[in-house]
């Protein structure tokens, strides 16, 4: 062996063996999720804001097993074909021990097999399809968790709200997306489940400016309560439908009502007539204020806020998982956020034995709360029928 | 008439307009050029945008900003951005021409259709670059409020866009069939070798063309806004739709088009009535069976290609 070849194996290998120890200092984790393109995106960046947070936080307190967190981002754009590439490479090159996201449920869906098949897990906190966290086959090893809100869990709280209501003259109305269908299919099971009949069930193009042909036909039928599930701009155009020709029933929809692009629609004086749900009211808790305080400035809304705890609390589960584990290995930290033996002390709240081989939702029915746009600030609903409920209502 | 009913008349014909000035914008280049911009639902999001623009910049807003948060910048800025659309869509009209149209107007295929779609993506990727893709609320010139006649709400911007749309029409039905410029441009439709023989400046009447086109996209725009939120995605579902109002009234004639928009409106508003889901269906089905017995749609005039 020549010198020169000798010189070069030598800095080949030594090369190699820095990129490796460098490697050995971070844990690894990924996020892949909208960040740019569709109007949730603004859901996705503020779901990133509270990752880096809790990483911060985590590495300022001397990090996991001895290792520092580091984050790696991809952005799916919204795409698909774009979101399982990066699950790919999140998991194949980055190695990344955890992924966060997504923005978008259909794109959970179109690669939810990946992280089940590599065994890593998949921490959901923005996207709130109901079918995200079931597992591939029943009994199967899930990889799906999640800390954020969930369509059905938001279903069974407003269904609830309408049956203890006393009504029986409920209606309900989609948009003709997925996420309306979606919806729609939850509030038409959960109905049934209180032996509710709706009187009508409208749907609506999501681009669509008028709906008062749909409302018409709810008000000839009698209909004093709606049901609504889809985005925050139709949302608002249903609302501008409703004063077009002054019918005002009670009005429960999904929680894209709490997005600005609602309260834009609908405008001040309308903003105020849907009831929703949502995972916190407005930062309550010091633990909440001192979050939003150091978020705030990079949040392209207020209303963007509960994502960035959904973030923060999820970063902090799945940090505990590994530390119990005491490995980063996928089946490992999944057997340890199933069987968590430490609360966890979250900005939404202390999570105590959150998740079990069977229940991969960190907040559910309960730990949501009725929200309503007042002004331009949301606040806390509550009337005789919410202070009514009892947790048996919420069927699901 | 039933209130329910009337309703849904006032609003299929609040909405129809919209079709109907989409509508007018495809049948001015096609009776000129016999081309299209099949970008021209990108054109009516660009026109909504730069209007917005003028309107963030008369509030004191920076112009990437993504809500008015309340400020009414008032009926001079309006005239302003209303001006602003026009000039700036006709421009890009002029524009498009030149790059997209006249290199391929004269050869054998369809490399148009390709160009204009493009200029259309390429437009709607700088208003993303610079906008982002939130929608975004725009105040109407004529306020917000509700206007109830015999038990019926419409508001003020849909009235003023349905008022816009008929007075669009009258305007180009007059300039079309009764002034030279309007003899000039069917001449040009017609044949522009002859026209050109005939001391017709062909290639003026065709840039005319495009930028009346385009500035009328920028008006759609424009009057949209505040109906349906200032989107880059605002102009391909009412583009679709204004390009089958014309087919359905007939490409080549102005009256035909903006009764086209209105049919489809009122259509679509009575389908709602009846089951919305099965709205779509309806309409495109209407478009195949009236270009299957009337290829030149209800309005329209037989084209004979002569050999």
């Amino acid at each position: 062996m020549s010198i020169s070849n000798y010189l070069k194996r030598t800095v080949i290998a030594s090369s190699i063996v820095l990129c490796a120890a460098a490697g050995a200092q971070d844990i690894k984790l990924g996020f892949n999720g909208d960040l740019s393109a569709s109007p949730s995106a603004q859901s996705g960046k503020a779901g990133v804001l509270g990752i880096e947070a809790a990483i911060a936080d985590i590495n300022a307190a001397g990090g996991v097993l001895g290792r520092k967190l580091a984050l790696v981002i991809r952005d799916d754009q919204s795409q698909p074909p774009k979101s399982i590439q990066n699950m790919s490479d999140l998991i194949d090159n980055e190695k990344v021990a955890v992924v966060f996201g997504p923005t978008n449920s259909g794109n959970a869906l179109a690669w939810k097999h990946i992280p089940n098949q590599k065994k890593v897990i998949s921490m959901g906190m923005v996207g709130s399809g109901t079918d995200i966290t079931k597992p591939m086959r029943p009994g199967a090893d899930n990889y799906m968790f999640r800390v954020s809100m969930v369509d059905r869990e938001q279903v069974a709280a407003l269904v609830a709200y309408a049956a203890r209501s006393g009504t029986k003259k409920i209606g309900l109305m989609g948009e003709t997306t997925g996420y309306g269908q979606g919806g729609l299919k939850d509030l038409e099971e959960v109905a049934k489940l209180h032996g509710l009949t709706p009187l009508a069930t409208e749907k609506f193009g999501v681009g669509d400016t008028d709906m008062t042909s749909q409302l018409n036909k709810m008000k000839a039928a009698g209909v004093d309560t709606i049901l609504v599930w889809a985005q925050g701009t139709p949302t608002g155009q249903l609302v501008r439908s409703m004063e077009k020709i002054n019918y005002f029933p009670t009005m429960l929809s999904s929680w894209a009502a709490d997005n600005i692009t609602f309260f834009d629609a609908a405008g001040k004086n309308l903003a105020g007539k849907p009831i929703f749900m949502r995972t916190i009211v407005s930062p309550g808790t010091p633990a909440q204020k001192k979050l939003f305080e150091r978020t705030a400035s990079k949040l392209a809304a207020p209303s963007a806020f509960p994502f960035v705890i959904h973030g923060y609390d999820a970063t902090l589960l799945v940090a505990e998982a590994m530390k119990q584990a005491g490995s980063t290995d996928g089946a490992k930290v999944r057997e340890a956020l199933e069987n968590l033996a430490k609360p966890v002390e979250g900005v939404k709240k202390t999570y105590a034995k959150p998740f079990s081989k069977t229940v991969h939702e960190g907040l559910v029915a309960g730990d949501l709360a009725f929200v309503k746009w007042d002004g331009d600030r949301l606040v806390e609903f509550s009337d005789d029928v919410v202070k009514a409920l009892k947790p048996e209502d919420y069927k699901r | 008439m039933d209130a329910a009913l009337l309703q849904a008349l006032i609003s299929g014909l609040a909405v129809g307009s919209a079709y109907s000035l989409v509508a007018l914008g495809f049948s001015v280049t096609f009776t000129t050029t016999k081309t299209l911009n099949f970008s021209h639902g990108e054109f009516v999001s660009a026109g909504a945008f730069i209007g917005m623009s003028v309107l963030f910049l008369a509030v004191g807003k920076p112009l990437t900003s993504t809500s008015f948060g309340g400020g009414d910048p008032g009926l001079a800025a309006q005239a302003a951005a209303l001006i602003a659309a026009l000039a700036v869509m006709g421009l890009i009209g002029w524009l498009l021409f030149l790059v997209g149209v006249r290199p391929f107007a004269r050869r054998p295929g369809m490399a148009w259709v390709m160009s204009t779609l493009g200029f259309g993506v390429i437009l709607q990727s700088i208003g993303l670059a610079i906008w982002g893709p939130k929608p975004v609320v725009v105040p109407s010139p004529v306020g917000d409020s509700v206007v109830r006649v015999l038990g019926v709400g419409v508001r003020p911007q849909e009235m003023l866009m349905l008022a816009v749309s008929v007075l669009v029409m009258l305007a180009f039905d007059h300039v079309m069939r009764r002034t030279t410029m309007g003899k000039a441009m069917r001449a040009v439709a017609h044949n522009p070798g002859v026209a050109s023989l005939m001391g017709i400046n062909v290639t003026l009447v065709m840039v005319g063309a495009f930028v009346i086109s385009s500035a009328l996209a920028g008006l759609s725009g424009f009057l949209l806004a505040p109906i349906a939120q200032a989107s880059l995605f605002m102009g391909l579902a009412v583009g679709l739709k204004g390009f089958s109002a014309a087919m359905i009234g007939g490409l080549s004639n102005a009256r035909g088009c903006v009764v086209g928009g209105f049919l489809l409106g009122v259509l679509e508003s009575f389908v709602n009535l009846w089951s919305a889901q099965w709205r779509e269906v309806v309409i495109f089905l209407l478009v195949i069976l009236v270009l299957a017995f009337r290829p030149n749609g209800l309005f329209g005039t037989r084209m004979v290609e002569k050999v």
